[in-house]
């Protein structure tokens, strides 16, 4: 567990999400979705598929699909792809965290660089806490759904978080906030969430 | 839960706005999918009476509903409109044309004669404007803008620079661009700007969401303005440029807040729809309702002392990140694959992020807000 949730982080962290979520999803069909809505890569959409069409999505190479058919599915099968998925969602949240501080880095405020602003440091310190705190929450308890539920909420806190470090140009379609907002999208597809249900 | 008593006519605004917010809602997702076919909702009754309603009474070419004639007399006015608005849907209201901040910009600096022409302008109801203030390597920080008017040896001033994360940059026929005259502060002045102009250059950005507002980048290369286009000209120097639009930037921050707010609502309303007994909602009602109040008691602080810029920065932080967060909630109440289920939330959770840098971002709010002495609270 602990070395695919590693490996899943260590491969988005470098290819990016639909590469992570390739490996986190490796041996699930879109049929094991827990909700109407499966996440997929969009190189493993069967063809004649129902897809829901979404523009960042499409950028980033994922796809939506509607499955034809319900398949089994356990619970602990369930929370073990969450975790997995946690993990790509980390190797996101990291980069973009790495690409803030370099954008921060090269821009100047007041006559000095922006990272060095208190404000924006104690942001990216509570960035990098929270994301090894993450990490061992997945590590120790990724086979605790509840824990594995609450990764995720974080993980949204924490990408949301790091995107607004990057000011109006972290809102661009075409920048690196779009990966992690369209990871939220793919886990809302495959977590299940204690109050939803699925 | 218990709230202000407002007076009839702020009531009357209210349910007016709330009848309007419906036909919004159902232009939201058009708007959302293609927003540069916008122009086919703008004879909409909703819309020609909210850019009606923007607009000062003198200029207006229609009359309005006697319930809409306090929209531009106060800030609460306008705060309280904005909630039930947004509660439709937000991203419509930054499609459509009129004055916007653009208005409030020229109704703060403007003489008699440029408020004409800036108004005129728009009479066609087919006109955007822009408020040019952000650049790309400044961000928030207006004091920081490196845009410049420099003498013209022919009369008045030649303007250079970049703005960027403009709203209607490519569209907007006219409107308001502040650049510097000189090194400091005072030096920063707005002016009116017509477009398209000779050394203008403009293109939307592809943004992730309220993309009803064209975000875009306008460059200046060398454009003419003439000096009578320079606002605040018939002001004290103190107050011509940046620090006499402190008020309009204030009602700016209010608005913007009240649009986070009504978003925030509205996803409320949308998840007990379609899940009514949702664990929290009791909670998120309870600071929802909270959060109006508070942003009803900083629109009549912005009434009463429309310089202070702690009290809207202060709501519109808040509103933004309870909208935000309400996101993470609507999403948890209403489980797996809900956001591809429900297009609209899924486009809220994306316009509610353009809130953060509107009017400044969440740091530069912080920085208006964090007090040099320890803050002070009125005993009632």
């Amino acid at each position: 567990m602990r070395e695919s949730i590693s490996e899943c982080e260590r491969i988005a962290h470098a290819q990016g999400l639909a590469a992570g979520l390739g490996v986190a999803l490796a041996g699930v069909d879109a049929d094991a979705a827990p909700g109407l809505i499966a996440a997929l890569p969009t190189t493993r959409v069967a063809p004649g598929a129902s897809v829901i069409p979404h523009r960042m999505a499409q950028l980033e190479g994922i796809s939506f699909v509607r499955p034809l058919a319900k398949a089994a599915c356990s619970g602990e099968e369930r929370t073990a792809l969450a975790g997995r998925l946690g993990g790509v969602r980390l190797g996101l949240v990291r980069s973009l965290i790495e690409r803030a501080v370099g954008h921060l880095s090269g821009r100047v405020v007041g006559g000095e660089p922006t990272i060095r602003k208190q404000l924006v440091l104690g942001t990216v310190a509570d960035l990098v806490t929270e994301t090894e705190a993450i990490r061992r929450l997945l590590t120790v308890a990724g086979t605790v759904s509840t824990a594995v539920a609450d990764a995720h909420e974080r993980l949204t806190v924490l990408g949301w978080e790091a995107a607004k470090l990057f000011g109006a140009s972290g809102y661009l379609v075409d920048g690196p906030v779009r990966g992690v907002y369209v990871s939220r999208l793919v886990a809302n597809c495959w977590v299940v969430t204690e109050a939803g249900g699925s | 839960m218990t709230g202000r008593d407002l007076d009839p006519a702020l009531r009357e605004l209210r349910d007016t706005c709330r009848q309007i917010a419906q036909d919004l809602r159902s232009r939201a997702l058009a708007v959302d999918a293609d927003p540069d076919d916008v122009s086919r909702h703008l004879d909409a009754p909703s819309l020609t009476l909210l850019r009606t309603a923007s607009t000062p009474k003198r200029f207006r070419q229609e009359d309005l509903p006697l319930r809409f004639a306090e929209y531009t007399d106060s800030c609460l006015a306008r705060a309280l409109a904005n909630v039930e608005l947004a509660r439709g849907d937000a991203g419509i209201l930054s499609a459509n044309t009129g004055p916007s901040l653009a208005g409030l910009a020229v109704d703060a600096l403007g003489d008699e004669a440029q408020r004409e022409l800036f108004y005129r302008a728009l009479a066609d109801g087919r006109t955007w404007t822009f408020f040019a203030m952000t650049e790309p390597d400044r961000g928030s920080d207006a004091t920081a803008l490196t845009s410049r008017f420099e003498p013209d040896p022919g009369g008045g001033h030649r303007l250079t620079g970049t703005k960027r994360y403009v709203a209607n940059a490519a569209r907007g026929s006219i409107g308001v661009v502040f650049a510097r005259t000189g090194p400091t502060a005072l030096s920063i002045r707005a002016a009116l700007v017509q477009c398209p102009v000779p050394g203008f250059s403009g293109h939307a950005l592809d943004m992730i969401g309220l993309r009803g507002a064209r975000f875009g980048e306008m460059r200046f290369d060398g454009v003419r303005v003439p000096e009578e286009m320079l606002l605040g000209r018939h002001l004290p120097t103190s107050q011509r440029g940046i620090w006499g639009a402190g008020r309009a930037f204030n009602v700016m921050r209010v608005q913007i807040a009240a649009q986070a707010l009504g978003l925030a609502f509205a996803i409320s309303d949308y998840v007990l729809e379609h899940r009514p007994r949702s664990p929290g909602a009791e909670l998120i009602s309870a600071r929802l309702a909270a959060a109006r109040e508070l942003l009803y008691d900083v629109a009549v602080a912005v009434d009463r002392a429309p310089g202070d810029p702690r009290p809207p920065s202060i709501v519109k932080l808040h509103t933004t990140a309870l909208a935000v967060e309400l996101t993470r909630w609507a999403e948890r109440a209403l489980g797996a694959g809900s956001l591809l289920e429900h297009p609209l939330l899924e486009k809220w959770c994306r316009d509610v992020c353009a809130f953060e840098f509107m009017d400044g971002t969440g740091n530069i709010l912080r920085l208006h807000i964090a007090p040099d002495t320890a803050p002070v609270r009125e005993e009632r």
